[in-house]
């Protein structure tokens, strides 16, 4: 592969995924309208909001490290983007793996709990504190789910996972292969997404939406941006490990858009779980489903 | 003469330097020279990580029988490096103002740089050990020579250095028994012949020495349950003292395991030994134990309110990963954990360094009196970023190749649950050093620190130095690799398959120079993005959301007190205490047994002796 | 006595940019500005009942592409939504001058504009735009959702068109606003915002931004530099 091929790849990449995002955005806030009965955003309305708060034209920061993390959250998941293959590109996905995946997806998260400790707000803080925990919690079902994939696959190459899917048809997917590791990934992509119930790190009537709270202007639409791009690496990543990645794109899209949509069609039923109720809930049945998944994979 | 007659000749000289001129202004000055001169005498034995060779010392004796040598191989020579580079980073803090700083606060500088000289000379010659009795006397000299560092700030240290020797003399009396056991198989102390014999002992025999010695140099690693010296003797030494301690010196139990596990026992052994009446073997056990002293450490760090502490505790768990590699026994595994010792020692002498400069200037580590330090101490909040994502093992730092390479290996073992305790340990740590940075150097100024300055150049250029190093061998990991591969040729480990940016491999490889190539373009990005929109005001830090409250100076509009409370109620009561009250139980029994034994001979009256005599006989006769 | 110093309800407009790119460029902004309008409802009266059925199923903001946020920094419009006491307005004040512009405030139900049923109190603050440049009132008591909406489809409009600049008017004329605010709160008066800084930042300097309240302004108020990192 060739040095101009692999830039236009990684160019590609991103920009797919956060056009992608806009309309899964959108397709989050018209579930969601939908089951309050209310009609919901026009079409573009993501992309209203994200050009309107980049053209605030008075905003705040409270240093360079508010900056940093905005930069930090939104060009970790930039790079996040060129791991994960979609139907003809691999981007750098065979160069980094599944584990590095992972963890480069810990990134922005990182990036935006610098930039919130900066603002010197409390309640910025005491929603990183919970978003941490909340990331103890999911974080080890999801892992637990990359290693059965893993040992499934015998590799930690995601083009050689979603390859070996689309062998047989259905029949090979992880899904039908690995149907336990494949609840408690879609559990654990609940949490990760960070959705009700599992949204107490937000909980904008206590806490003033936590790590949102000294956010205006680009920051904000910093934000916004990141959660197009965690909407698409999730339904992107679950597609991959368990829906037998993309054929072509249609399919992917599909795929894609039907992952995301399971988890944000039963959010909107809950209330809020508090801070130890997750941990509790997301180490019990995700991590107990998927242990015993990994037994099935493992003999 | 040989290279490491020289390297050993200038660590002396070091310690002499030391004595005569520690106490003058310009002493630390000198001593920074000498540590250099070691690190070049070190550099001239840097053709052993390339082919498995030893240099041995012309220094040698022979006493009753024995010979007693020192040589150097690949795993000495990294470890050596990592040691003297530790000292002089260290001795190179202490020179400048930090040191005037601890004379003028009463402390004892010349005894700080003899005590890390001697550090530096006894590590130097446990790492050449050449045979047991050598690897003993090595033992004895680092064991007290950090207990010389860990006394002499006075105080609560005392307290903590006296534990420490204590479980250091048991822990030497556990390797005396288990050396004397070999010695009473073979009736000699070299290695091959320890080698010859362990490999010939039946299972129910070899289990004894293992045990022993596991133990004995597990005491200096921190295993669990034998950790509970650690994090108080560390963090109660003085800033600079603690980097070198935090840094390399636990992991001299860590070499010593090398050599008993790998090197004379084989580690196709430990394998294979299985545990008696159990379908476990040595190695499971090893590898839990490891992954305990991953976890609960971490979460007692979690715990901690003061910033040494925290990074202490950390240290103990971090030692975890290195040996989960090493027992893993492939070739990823263990180069995961030998180039874990190289990454830790980067970043948590970094960090040491930068709470040492941050009590520097505010005079107190307690993670809730401080906060906002980031606007007055950048350079110092720079190091501290660097190092706690190398500690939390995230890309781009170093501290995740290691134990990238470690979760590796676990997944190709087929380790599910020993890889979901690593993982565990990792997110642990990640809320833990959120908290350290944020609650130093995020949040809200506190009125008092308001005209704090940057700690002077000799302190921030040592821990700025550690964190070019820890991005630079984060993003070339095969920097170290190389060395790691020379030291796996050496004792008998696979010998990993790496490149430039990591490792090359058909069922997943890692290519930092990509990763990191790529996070920092999406930074760039990002950075564009963010630029692109509208321009920014800054604000200070009062005009802050606060529900409509006028937030003025003296208002403290900070979190920082039990960080992370949900988590707290939930595994808080699991783990509060246990393994204190292990220790406090194997105390108090010690003390019952020998209050007896003191009791039987010396208080009971000797009346009552008589009395039982006299019924004794008395019963004989008539029955 | 407050001085009465009539606002000026229509701004002189900007200039439009000749570049047709740039022209393009703005409109397209002004567009994206009237259709995405994230508000702040800081429910001081009995105004706030509406605007639940408003926002939720019944009438649904979002279709508009309205929708609530938390705090001052994320906001677009400030909603007011009944009597404004003098301990509450300077609540309203602190939060106004934390949003960043452009901003706009909707004063709801009759109390707002007048005093309503509350003219007769002493600590009620009769009419809010001599405290804040109001982009819009909503009478009533209580206006009803479809009022509200009504009322929003009008903001929206101005702001499509580029009439609705009010926020530059708190900067381009602080000294009037602040006098006002100062004669009800006292000499001592002061926020931990500061507006003639951002006025000053970003160029929106008028001929009344300063002076004689805020030069008393200046002399009472302990000084909010941001903290700059030192080395």
């Amino acid at each position: 592969m060739d040095a101009l091929h692999i830039l236009i790849e990684l160019t590609l990449m991103p920009l797919v995924a956060f056009v992608v995002g806009l309309f899964m955005v959108l397709m989050m806030r018209r579930i969601a309208a939908r089951i309050q009965r209310r009609v919901g955003p026009p079409l573009l309305q993501p992309l209203y909001d994200i050009l309107k708060l980049y053209g605030k034209q008075t905003q705040i920061s409270h240093g360079i490290l508010h900056d940093i993390g905005i930069i930090m959250a939104v060009g970790g998941y930039i790079a996040a983007e060129t791991m994960l293959p979609v139907p003809g590109m691999n981007g750098i996905a065979d160069k980094a793996g599944l584990i590095t995946l992972a963890y480069v997806l810990m990134v922005p998260s990182l990036g935006l709990a610098l930039g919130v400790g900066q603002c010197a707000n409390p309640n910025g803080s005491i929603g990183i504190s919970r978003a941490l925990t909340a990331m103890l919690a999911y974080d080890i079902p999801f892992v637990i789910v990359i290693f059965g994939v893993a040992w499934q696959a015998g590799s930690n190459n995601l083009v050689d996972i979603i390859a070996l899917q689309q062998v047989d048809g259905i029949a090979s997917w992880g899904i039908v292969q690995t149907p336990l590791l494949a609840f408690a990934g879609l559990f654990a992509l609940h949490a990760i997404l960070g959705k009700h119930p599992f949204e107490i790190y937000i909980a904008p009537a206590e806490i003033a939406t936590g790590p949102m709270v000294e956010m205006g202007g680009k920051y904000l639409g910093g934000l916004f941006v990141m959660q197009c791009f965690q909407l698409y690496t999730a339904g992107v990543i679950y597609t991959s490990l368990f829906l037998g990645g993309g054929e072509n794109w249609l399919t992917f899209l599909v795929k894609s858009f039907a992952v995301v949509a399971v988890p944000i069609c039963i959010a909107y039923l809950f209330p809020r779980f508090r801070t130890e109720d997750v941990v509790r809930l997301v180490w019990k049945w995700p991590v107990m489903l998927g242990l015993i998944g990994i037994a099935f994979v493992m003999n | 003469m040989t290279p490491l007659d020289y390297l050993l000749l200038l660590s002396l000289l070091t310690v002499v330097i030391a004595l005569v001129a520690g106490h003058r202004s310009m002493g630390g000055v000198w001593l920074t020279f000498t540590y250099a001169a070691q690190l070049g005498g070190l550099m001239l034995m840097a053709g052993l990580t390339n082919q498995p060779d030893v240099i041995t010392s012309s220094l040698s004796f022979t006493i009753l029988g024995q010979s007693l040598t020192w040589r150097y191989d690949a795993l000495s020579w990294y470890f050596a490096l990592i040691t003297i580079s530790a000292g002089l980073l260290s001795t190179m803090y202490t020179a400048g103002d930090w040191g005037e700083k601890f004379r003028a606060d009463g402390g004892n500088l010349w005894l700080l740089h003899v005590a890390i000289a001697l550090n530096v000379l006894s590590m130097l010659i446990l790492l050449g050990s050449g045979d047991l009795l050598t690897l003993f006397i090595g033992w004895e000299l680092v064991s007290w020579a950090s207990f010389l560092l860990m006394i002499l700030a006075g105080g609560p240290s005392i307290q903590a250095a006296i534990r420490y020797i204590t479980y250091a003399m048991g822990g030497a009396m556990a390797i005396l028994a288990g050396l004397a056991l070999i010695y009473g198989h073979t009736d000699s102390f070299t290695y091959p012949a320890a080698a010859n014999i362990l490999h010939s002992l039946s299972t129910a025999h070899l289990w004894a020495p293992l045990l022993l010695l596991t133990l004995g140099f597990g005491v200096k690693m921190a295993l669990l349950p034998l950790h509970l010296w650690q994090a108080a003797a560390y963090a109660h030494t003085p800033g600079p003292g603690a980097a070198f301690l935090g840094a390399i010196s636990s992991r001299m139990g860590l070499y010593a395991l090398i050599v008993v596990l790998i090197q004379l026992v084989g580690l196709v052994r430990v394998i294979e030994l299985p545990v008696l009446f159990s379908f476990i073997s040595a190695r499971d056990v090893l590898a839990w134990v490891a992954a305990f002293t991953i976890i609960f450490p971490t979460f007692t760090a979690l715990r901690q309110n003061d910033a040494r502490m925290l990074l202490a505790w950390h240290g103990i768990g971090q030692g975890g990963y290195m040996l989960l590699g090493l027992v893993m026994g492939d070739a990823l595994g263990s180069a995961g954990g030998l180039m874990h010792v190289f990454n830790h020692a980067t970043y948590q002498a970094a960090l040491f360094f930068s709470v040492a400069a941050v009590v520097y200037r505010t005079g107190t580590a307690d993670l809730n009196r401080l906060g906002g330090l980031v606007a007055r101490m950048p350079l110092s909040f720079l190091a501290m970023l660097v190092g706690i994502i190398g500690l939390a093992g995230l890309p781009p730092m170093n501290g995740f190749v290691s134990k990238w390479l470690v979760y590796r290996s676990l997944m190709l073992e087929g380790e599910p649950l020993l890889f979901v305790a690593a993982v565990v340990g990792t997110l642990g740590t990640i809320l833990s050093v959120y908290k350290l940075i944020h609650n130093m150097f995020l949040g809200q100024l506190r009125v008092e620190h308001e005209n704090i300055r940057e700690a002077p150049w000799s302190m921030t250029a040592p821990m700025l130095i550690l964190s070019v190093v820890v991005f630079v061998t984060g993003l070339m990991p095969g920097l170290v690799l190389q060395w790691i591969a020379g030291i796996q040729a050496t004792v008998g480990l696979p010998v990993i398959d790496y490149s430039l940016g990591g490792l090359d491999s058909a069922q997943g490889s890692l290519d930092m120079l990509w990763v990191v190539g790529v996070l920092f373009a999406g930074f760039g990005i990002g950075a564009v993005l963010f630029y692109s929109g509208g321009r920014t005001h800054r604000v200070h830090q009062l005009d802050n959301y606060a529900g409509g409250h006028f937030l003025s100076a003296d208002i403290r509009y900070h979190y920082s007190d039990n960080f992370y409370p949900g988590l707290m109620r939930l595994i808080g009561p699991l783990y509060r205490y246990s393994f204190a009250w292990l220790e406090s139980a194997v105390q108090s029994g010690l003390g019952l047994l020998s209050l007896s034994t003191q009791g039987f001979y010396r208080r009971v009256a000797p009346a009552n002796y008589a009395l039982v005599t006299a019924v004794l006989v008395l019963l004989w006769v008539m029955l | 006595m407050i001085k009465d110093i009539p606002i000026i309800a229509e701004q002189a407009q900007q200039p439009r940019r000749t570049n047709p790119l740039a022209h393009v460029f703005d409109e397209l902004m002004n567009f994206a500005r009237s259709r995405s309008l994230f508000m702040l409802h800081y429910c001081t009266g009995c105004g706030a009942i509406e605007l639940p059925p408003a926002m939720t199923s019944r009438f649904d903001m979002e279709r508009l592409g309205i929708q609530p946020m938390v705090t001052p920094r994320q906001a677009d419009i400030l909603l007011v939504t009944g009597y404004v006491s003098i301990k509450t307005l300077k609540r309203i004040i602190l939060t106004y001058e934390q949003m960043g512009s452009p901003k706009h405030v909707i004063g709801i139900c009759s109390c707002t504009v007048n005093g309503g049923m509350y003219w007769q109190s002493y600590a009620t603050a009769k009419k809010l735009d001599e405290y804040l440049p109001v982009d819009l009132y909503i009478a009533g008591c209580m206006p009803r959702p479809e009022a509200v909406i009504s009322g929003l489809q009008k903001l929206i409009d101005n702001i499509k068109h580029g009439k609705s600049d009010n926020w530059k008017d708190y900067y381009q004329r602080y000294d009037h606003y602040l006098g006002n605010q100062q004669h009800l709160f006292g000499n001592n008066w002061q926020t931990p915002t500061d507006v003639i800084g951002e006025a000053r930042e970003y160029g929106l300097f008028g001929p009344q931004t300063l002076g004689q309240h805020t030069e008393l302004l200046e002399s009472v108020q302990k000084p909010l530099q941001p903290l700059e990192m030192k080395l």
